[in-house]
């Protein structure tokens, strides 16, 4: 027997893509311990917390409902998801005019993000990334003979995402809207768009985004800040230039783990949109190396579930895969690219790494339809039918 | 021929869905890019901002704290402690570092330091500061309730108080330090180095509300200060300022000086001056107060001088003990020469004794003006003493190439030469060490300093005998008679130059002796500076504090008595003579 078909055989009687999986527990591992290095000390020296694990024990349970939404959705067939991802985007779009409502959205340094479920806040701008996932994937499956046309296979998605853009920028969540577009633009092109109006597409898209920025006091800031954070260091630069020296301080072995030193309280945000920086001065240059591979890794995976939908023609899954890996991928590249000075701030999470309960579970939720399309895949290969 | 054609791979999709694998490929080749461009950058931030960025890391995180020496202990010659260092503690700010403070906290920590909440809030004010002084030198258990409001930004650092248990007693030898901790003036100032140590450095990495997370490097602890032994004996120091300040206050004179030096090494065993101050607590002080009279204050020292110029006659050749002088009063040019009570003729004891300035100036000009000339400067007069008193005066001694005989004849019995107290009781060594004269040392010497030949061992003892016969009955030092013991010294009354002339109603009482007599064991010289209640004779005014402070000493001491313990009654008739 030789080495090949063993694998084929085991590939086959087994239910998850364990390989994916292992790569999945491995982020959630190291989110665990950076998410405690990085939170300890503000968790032991803030009055109002008092406890050095307050942000640990709570990132563990949002893991636990993030792995608990995982498993739900892993039971679910994609098909549910095809068949309801019209309504799914609906109830998006509701919760994010919902969060706008004050009373009902809670504001955090500036912004209206956050519905208060009284356990849990939920950020629908994270939903919205999913129902981006699920709604483009079947819009581009039902209009797939309609691509070509710009009125009838362009026009209603790109109403939608104009609608989604704006309810985004009033909360305002620039990161997200980036993030959705990335998803919503993806999926499309990988469906097959007309290179032409996707061109045009691309280049309002870009108009808008610099009309955006120009327009807005509070974009501009974070914009310049980042062009040169050295400028104002004490002000504007504050938060970057910390981010930097955290990453120069890791050189390239980092100071060892619990060694930060910006994490404690120099570094704002540490434990969550920049917990990339204080793995970074903890591990150096090779734990940034290492968390690329892996987001890299997933993604390729990601593309590759997609490519084996294809081939069994199960075109929805195949977007829907392929849309969760340009989401992993293209939010774990804007995280990152804004901890290294190379993106300006713009309050977006490290996938399955941050603290943050909304973004885990839907990350995980995420991870979970797409082990589900491969599993489903895995079944048709044996003869099942889906 | 038809060649059998495998299947294609690819199943073609519905003919509208074009999912083609060109467009897969170059989706994942633009994540690959975006992934690459953050290796990219990550390398670039090493290989090209490293350095820039652990400098800025260590800008903000890094604190050089100085670990101050602990000033080193000053004591007397027996190692009681006159000038101790206690550990106190300074709180200051980084207004840089530091949030709003709550104003409940700010009230309490202006309370705690009993400030205003305004001033404190002020001081706090400026956030580009890294460093404000709240309040320096409070005890260690209130600063450990300021920190205990656990303020961020809000530091204590030891620091150390100088503390003076002696309180005014040695102010004028020990002086005292400034606010930051450096010698101002007496042994604090002339022993700065020795006494300060060196202060220890430590580079520490601090978080954003200032606690030290750990130490960069090793610490370089601080080098204490060494302690000071100092020549003085405590406890004559205390009897020595308190009959000095007895004395001053009885005669309601201006001011005061004692010195005691050991009569053998030069040692200072006390140094009073009154008026006096507390360092410990500076307020209200004035530089009179602070004045160390007996070693910055010249003067000239009148008749206190005739030992040491009859000296000079005896020592080279031109008289001895036994000669005798005719002392009617004579004129030298228009200046008419002339004592208090007029004899006809006297000997060498009978000028001491009667303070004869007609006998002494005779003797004087005897002497060829350089050689009268360099035997004071032998003497040290119009020259540094060297004892490392700061501001320590050198007097004044003209070059005898300008003298006239009338000066050379004043200056025999104290006039037209300008000493400091110190000065004089040093040149008073050389009756007790055999014609030696000892440096004066500050200091505790373990082994005696080698003193200077100034006359031969013979002529030295002849005079010292004078001086023992003065203090016998009609002598001018009877006032500075001790129980039990027998003394030598001379008495001295000055009148004072005002503007160009001397006054009758201004002057400086003086004495100067030593004891016991044959084996002196101390020399003590007191000044009195215009005594204003009726006596103003070095006989009647200083030399009681002499015999007060020697007697003491003596006793303190545990000095054998040479004399019965009735030596010191006197027919109540014997006057004080007068000696000008």
């Amino acid at each position: 027997m030789t080495t090949a078909s063993m694998k084929g055989a085991y590939a086959a009687t087994t239910i998850l893509d364990e390989a994916l999986a292992w790569a999945i527990a491995l982020l959630l591992s190291i989110s665990l311990v950076m998410v405690y290095s990085a939170s300890v000390a503000y968790a032991e020296a803030d009055a109002a917390t008092q406890n050095k694990y307050f942000y640990l024990i709570r990132h563990v349970i949002f893991m636990v409902i993030g792995l608990a939404g995982g498993y739900v959705a892993f039971q679910i067939p994609t098909a549910f998801w095809q068949k309801y991802a019209g309504k799914i985007f609906l109830i998006g779009v509701v919760l994010l005019v919902l969060v706008l409502i004050p009373g009902i959205g809670r504001v955090v340094n500036g912004s209206r993000r956050w519905i208060s479920l009284f356990v849990i806040n939920l950020q629908p701008s994270e939903l919205m990334k999913m129902a981006t996932v699920l709604y483009a994937a079947d819009y581009t499956v039902r209009k797939s003979h309609k691509l070509h046309s710009l009125k009838e296979g362009f026009l209603p998605m790109f109403i939608a995402m104009v609608v989604v853009a704006f309810l985004l920028l009033r909360e305002p969540d620039f990161g997200a809207l980036m993030v959705v577009m990335t998803i919503a633009m993806g999926i499309l092109f990988l469906g097959g768009i007309n290179m032409r109006i996707f061109s045009g597409l691309a280049v309002m898209a870009l108009v808008a985004i610099v009309l955006l920025i120009i327009s807005s006091p509070y974009r501009l800031k974070r914009v310049l800040g980042f062009m040169d954070p050295w400028d104002d260091p004490f002000g504007k630069g504050y938060q970057l230039s910390h981010s930097l020296i955290a990453i120069g301080r890791g050189e390239w072995f980092g100071v060892g783990l619990g060694a930060s030193v910006e994490k404690l309280f120099y570094l704002p945000e540490a434990h969550t949109d920049f917990i990339l920086a204080v793995i970074a001065e903890e591990f150096g240059f090779f734990g940034i190396c290492v968390l690329i591979a892996i987001y890299a890794w997933i993604v390729r995976r990601a593309f590759h579930i997609g490519v084996e939908s294809r081939k069994l023609e199960r075109y929805y899954q195949a977007l829907v895969a392929q849309g969760i890996g340009i989401w992993l991928g293209i939010q774990a590249f804007f995280n990152m690219g804004v901890n290294m000075g190379l993106l300006p701030t713009k309050g977006l999470t490290l996938p399955l790494m941050s603290f943050g309960g909304s973004a885990m579970l839907f990350n995980l939720m995420s991870m979970a339809l797409l082990l589900r399309v491969d599993y489903e895949n895995r079944r048709i290969m044996r003869g099942y039918k889906g | 021929m038809k060649v059998y054609q495998p299947a294609k791979r690819f199943v073609p999709p519905p003919p509208a869905l074009r999912m083609s694998t060109g467009r897969v490929r170059f989706m994942l080749a633009a994540m690959g890019l975006l992934f690459a461009g953050l290796i990219g950058r990550a390398i670039y931030l090493q290989v090209a901002q490293q350095d820039f960025l652990v400098n800025q890391g260590d800008a903000r995180f890094r604190r050089s704290l100085v670990l101050e020496a602990n000033r080193g202990l000053i004591t007397d010659r027996n190692g009681e402690p006159l000038a101790i260092s206690t550990p106190v503690q300074t709180i200051w700010a980084s207004p840089a570092d530091m949030e709003p403070v709550p104003p409940a906290k700010l009230r309490e920590l202006a309370r705690l330091l009993e400030m205003s909440p305004e001033e404190v809030d002020s001081k706090l004010s400026d956030h580009k500061r890294e460093f404000v002084y709240l309040k320096r030198q409070i005890s260690p258990e209130l600063a450990t309730q300021v920190m205990a409001l656990g303020i961020p930004g809000i530091a204590k650092q030891q620091e150390f108080r100088r503390f003076y248990p002696a309180g005014d007693i040695f102010a004028h030898i020990i002086g005292f330090t400034g606010v930051d901790g450096k010698g101002q003036e007496g042994a604090e100032l002339a022993r700065e180095k020795m006494l300060a140590g060196s202060n220890g450095r430590r580079v520490v990495v601090k978080d954003r509300r200032g606690h030290i997370i750990e130490d960069v490097g090793p610490v370089e602890p601080p080098r204490d200060g060494q302690t000071l032994m100092l020549a003085v004996d405590q406890r004559i120091q205390y009897l020595a300022s308190r009959e000095l300040k007895s004395a001053v206050e009885s005669n309601k004179a201006k001011a005061g000086s004692v010195v005691v030096l050991d009569a053998h090494s030069g040692e200072l065993l006390a140094l009073a001056n009154y008026p006096t101050y507390n360092p410990n607590n500076r307020q209200g002080v004035t530089t009179e107060m602070m004045r160390n009279r007996a070693v910055i204050d010249t003067f000239e020292p009148g008749s206190t001088m005739k030992p040491l110029s009859i000296s000079v006659a005896l020592e080279e050749g031109k008289a001895n003990v036994h000669t005798v002088l005719d002392t009617h009063p004579y004129m030298i040019g228009p200046a008419r020469i002339h004592d208090v009570t007029d004899s006809d003729r006297l000997d060498i004891e009978g000028i001491i004794k009667k303070s004869s300035n007609v006998g002494a100036s005779k003797l004087a000009l005897m002497v060829s003006p350089h050689d009268f000339w360099s035997y004071y400067d032998s003497l040290g007069f119009g020259r540094s003493p060297d004892t490392g008193f700061p501001g320590e005066a050198s007097g004044r001694l003209r070059d005898w190439k300008t003298w006239r005989p009338i000066e050379q004849a004043t200056m025999s019995f104290g006039y037209g030469v300008s000493v400091s107290l110190l000065q004089m009781a040093r040149a008073y060594t050389i009756f007790t060490n055999h014609g030696e004269m000892m440096p004066v040392s500050l200091y505790r010497t373990g082994s005696p300093l080698p003193g200077k030949r100034v006359l031969p061992a013979n002529v030295a003892d002849e005079m010292r005998d004078v001086l023992i016969a003065n203090s016998e009955p009609g002598g001018g030092a009877v006032g500075g008679r001790i129980l039990g013991y027998s003394i030598g010294g001379k008495s001295g009354t000055a009148r004072k130059l005002v503007g160009n002339s001397y006054v009758a109603d201004k002057h400086r009482a003086l004495f100067i002796g030593f004891a016991p007599g044959k084996a002196p064991k101390m020399i003590v010289a007191v000044m009195i500076d215009e005594p204003t209640a009726g006596k103003y004779y070095g006989g009647a005014v200083a030399a009681p504090v002499f015999a007060n402070v020697a007697g003491g000493a003596l006793r303190i001491l545990n000095v054998q008595p040479d004399q019965p313990y009735n030596n010191t009654l006197l027919p109540a008739t014997t006057p004080i003579p007068a000696d000008f």
